[in-house]
């Protein structure tokens, strides 16, 4: 028998065996070909990149998919290898070269590859078609689809050199592990895989004290400006906390957990029931030799859940805040009384509906003699303070009267904030704040309104986040009586003029927006509410397309790792689950020991990335995003979300592997 | 003393073998007897000792432990029964490796829902007396084959149950592991009047026991009985049997 026919048989033998193992690299190899197709795709990567940005994004992103599909494999191979050792010790023992023995399993690698890279072949062209599909429907593409090849040929071969690579670096790897083994290492190597375990108080304690001191670190953001992130730099102390929690998840799991677990053992009421008495010592001893896999699986997990929860975030925040940055659908600055109608003239054109409403609004600036002035009256008025360090403006709160505010915010279809708005009397302002208030806000205080060099008190009987003119044509607005706003009409030419442009039947009317610039010179005072969404989503789809392979590779290895390492715990163990079937243990109970000894490590990886990604998305949105929207459980949803379907994925792996473990153990 | 278990007629025909693996099979046992059962390898010990113990299930005949009958228990009922009237020792000792030997024999108490202190005391006071209390915060990795053996049928002892089944428990053992295991088997039926099944191809092992049935092709094909107490002659008696069947073979 040779050595391809005998890979053939213990591949054909162990299929149960292999199946995941197959499944799990067809998966990685699925995304790996899809990745380069869409990396090779030159259609779609004219349509979304004009810059290069695209490109050298996939060249990264290649580059870590690349180093991941290699630890992935390797750590497959590792624990299949394990498995088999007292099997090549067989081999071994009946006279079997080790170099033949080598060229077995290089040959057995070679085929599950080979099957993997037909199935990742497959459905890597259909999931490539799939995103192209998706992208283009959604970025509102035309391309034209018998182009985009199902089989690009290029990546076909680029995939098929990458694991040819893969399988002579597992060679290299086995050899090295079979010419390092002796053969009474082979034949026991199961058996010495467990030491004794060392429990020690100095770390376990290092590792909760690391841990929590990260976490309040990180917390403390929340103080604002008086927190260390803002007194001490923002990048000393992250780097601070990204060690303290890396430490202590380091400590806390290979330490801490087996410390607590041996001290929950004197609780003896709760230790001496039939499943605590099992499952406990059963920890402490996995984790001997397991840490270091539920360390690396924690910090996997982390990342991938603070990836993915702050890319969600990331793309929901920008267009959630479009409706602060470009209320209007259409909004633009009138330099002149002919621009109006010929923009109608234009808008017609694009749109025969008649729910469209002009609504045209002057801006008076006036200025203030109030010793203590809000921020956003001074905003943008000097360099380093303005996002157009062109166009600054003059310092002043930009007058609108209560009528037009109304006006406007109806047009735009905001009907709930309008309800919270009573008419104001002539000594009445309402502020428009540019951020949410992190403390008291300018509510009750009173600005004396230079008008006509008479000084006019006004007092804000409140604030307001709903600003019904974009940032780019009105900060530090005050909306005052009409009353008020007749006079200040009176001593004053307005500022500035804008049209507001709102109804259904414009919405998303790219083309429009297309031709609006040509016609105001590429104004920079030009807004539209989806225009601006249409924007953010085109900018940001193909980093959140490439991210998220990462993201799905990272998901599939976490949740395959923890497969393996628990089939692998449960087959190392499966003599005692037959004593404890001896001694009166029902299946039920079993299962519970199981499904236990299941949930806990993976719950490890699962609670603990969960707490990373909660600090590390509360730093990134309080202290590297742009505040402009009020603190709500909405906007989390995104994030929630991300979690949600992580939780997901966790629970399938977890139930495929209780059902698997528990297969393995109870007769039927 | 009262009968404890009753087998009557039982039969056991593994599918894919041609001959039964017991044949007919009747026999009983009394409360608090010791009994060695001996045979060739493959003449039923270790059958007759998975269908009385549950494990296994006859083909047919009827099995009866402490007044339960065996064929009308359902999987979780039979596990309640192994809990609260069986005790194993097997040749490969069967410890739970993550477990100190305390904690082992402490699984059984669990199992039963006995209150902490009673388990702690009963594991303690059983430890002292058959001298294994040095070693109760070890693990199994830590003992020898003897010690670990002796783990094991303090396991099986230690909720007192009807009865010890025990497969070929000095198998892997030297000759003074067993002489202690065999002694610890002989205390424990005694003075805790434990009844004792024990499969054995050793004579010297056998020699412990009150009453030995001897196997061939799944039958019992002769009975000794410890005539005057005394294990020498009983030892003497076995190896003459024996040999007498080894010579009819």
């Amino acid at each position: 028998m040779n050595n391809l026919s005998m890979a053939f048989k213990n591949l054909k033998n162990n299929f149960s065996f292999y199946a995941l193992y197959l499944l799990s690299i067809s998966f990685v190899i699925t995304i790996f070909f899809a990745f380069t197709s869409f990396s090779m795709n030159k259609v779609m990567l004219e349509k979304i990149s004009g810059d290069g940005r695209v490109e050298t994004m996939c060249n990264t992103i290649s580059l870590f998919l690349m180093a991941f599909v290699i630890f992935y494999m390797s750590y497959s191979n590792r624990f299949f290898l394990r498995r088999r050792t007292k099997e090549l010790g067989i081999y071994a023992l009946l006279g079997y070269r080790k170099s033949t023995i080598l060229c077995l399993l290089t040959v057995e690698n070679l085929l599950s590859c080979f099957g993997a890279f037909v199935i990742g072949i497959l459905l890597g062209g259909l999931f490539h078609k799939g995103i192209v599909f998706g992208i283009t429907k959604l970025l509102d593409l035309t391309v034209n689809n018998s182009e985009i090849l199902f089989f690009n040929l290029n990546a076909m071969i680029r995939t098929a050199c990458f694991i040819f690579a893969i399988i002579i670096i597992l060679a290299l790897s086995n050899s090295r592990f079979l010419f390092k083994s002796s053969l009474m290492d082979l034949v026991r190597f199961e058996k010495n895989a467990e030491k004794q375990a060392k429990l020690h108080v100095i770390p376990s304690i290092i590792g909760f004290v690391s841990v929590i001191l990260g976490y309040c670190i990180a917390l403390d953001i929340l103080r604002g400006g008086k927190s260390v992130w803002f007194t001490v730099g923002f990048y000393s102390v992250g780097m601070l906390t990204f060690i303290l929690i890396l430490l202590g998840t380091v400590l806390f799991i290979a330490s801490f957990l087996p410390y607590m677990v041996q001290i929950s053992k004197k609780n003896r009421k709760k230790f001496y029931t039939e499943t605590r008495i099992i499952t406990s010592p059963g920890f402490i001893y996995r984790m001997r030799s397991n840490s270091k896999t539920l360390i690396m699986l924690t910090l996997l997990s982390a990342a991938t859940l603070t990836v993915s929860s702050v890319m969600a975030l990331s793309l929901y925040y920008p267009i959630a805040a479009v409706s602060r940055i470009a209320p209007s659908e259409i909004e633009c600055r009138i330099e002149n009384e002919s621009d109006i109608s010929a923009i109608m003239e234009m808008i017609n054109r694009y749109s025969s509906g008649d729910d469209i409403s002009f609504l045209q609004t002057n801006i008076y600036k006036v200025t203030s003699t109030a010793k203590q002035l809000p921020m956003e009256y001074s905003i943008g008025t000097f360099k380093g303070d303005a996002d157009n360090e062109k166009i600054l403006r003059n310092a002043g709160f930009e007058c609108i009267s209560y009528s037009d505010y109304t006006a406007i915010l109806k047009a735009q279809g905001r009907q709930k904030a309008l309800e919270q708005f009573t008419a104001l009397n002539s000594n009445e302002c309402i502020f428009v704040r540019y951020q949410p208030a992190s403390g008291k806000d300018e509510t009750g205080s009173t600005y004396p309104l230079l008008i006509n060099n008479t000084e006019i008190p006004v007092i804000v009987t409140m604030t307001t986040l709903d600003n019904p003119i974009s940032f780019a044509n009105s900060v530090g607005t005050l909306i005052v009586s009409d009353n008020l706003y007749h006079m200040i009409s009176e001593n004053a030419a307005p500022e500035t003029k804008v049209l507001c442009v709102n109804g259904n039947s414009i919405t998303g009317k790219e083309e429009l927006f297309q031709a609006l610039p040509a016609y105001l010179d590429g104004s920079p005072y030009l807004q539209g509410n989806s225009h601006r969404v249409h924007e953010l989503i085109s900018l940001n789809s193909s980093t959140f397309l490439l991210i998220g392979f990462l993201v799905v590779l990272f998901f599939i290895a976490t949740g395959s790792i923890l497969y393996f390492n628990n089939i692998s715990a449960i087959a190392d163990s499966k003599s005692d689950y037959d004593i404890l079937t001896k001694m009166g243990y029902t299946n039920k109970k079993i299962k519970k020991i199981i499904r236990k000894q299941a949930i806990t490590f993976f719950s490890i990886p699962f609670l603990f990335g969960l707490a990373d990604c909660i600090f590390a998305t509360l730093i990134y949105k309080t202290a590297l995003m742009q505040n402009l929207l009020e603190n709500s459980i909405v906007l989390y949803v995104p994030t929630i979300l991300a979690i949600i379907i992580t939780l997901i994925i966790y629970l399938i792996y977890y139930c495929m592997t209780v059902h698997t473990c528990c297969k393995m153990v109870l007769k039927k | 003393m009262p009968t404890l278990l009753e087998a009557k007629n039982v039969t056991k025909v593994y599918a894919k073998s041609q001959h039964p693996s017991l044949n007919n099979v009747s026999f009983s046992v009394t409360k608090g007897e010791f009994i060695a059962i001996m045979g060739a390898s493959g003449s039923g010990k270790t059958t007759l000792l998975n269908v009385l113990s549950t494990i296994d299930t006859p083909t047919s005949g009827d099995i009866t432990i402490n007044g339960v009958n065996l064929k009308n228990l359902t999987d979780s009922k039979a596990a309640d029964f192994r809990r609260d009237n069986l005790g194993f020792i097997f040749q490969e000792y069967l410890l739970l490796d993550s477990l100190t030997i305390f904690e082992n024999i402490a699984v059984p108490l669990t199992l039963q829902k006995l209150p902490p202190q009673k388990i702690e005391n009963m594991i303690r006071s059983l430890a002292e007396t058959f001298g294994i209390d040095a070693q109760l915060n070890k693990y199994p990795s830590e003992l020898s084959g003897g010690q670990r053996q002796r783990a094991s049928a303090l396991r099986a002892i230690v909720k007192h149950p009807n009865i010890l089944f025990a497969d070929e428990p000095t198998g892997a053992l030297d000759s003074s592991s067993a002489t202690d295991l065999l002694n610890t088997l002989k205390k424990s039926n005694e003075s805790l009047h434990t009844t004792i099944l024990m499969v054995t191809h050793d004579a010297y092992a056998a020699s412990f026991a009150d009453r030995i049935m001897i196997f061939k092709d799944g039958c019992i094909i002769k009975e000794l009985f410890k005539q005057n107490g005394d294990r020498r002659t009983f030892y003497e008696a076995i190896t003459q049997e024996i040999a007498k069947l080894d010579t009819e073979r």
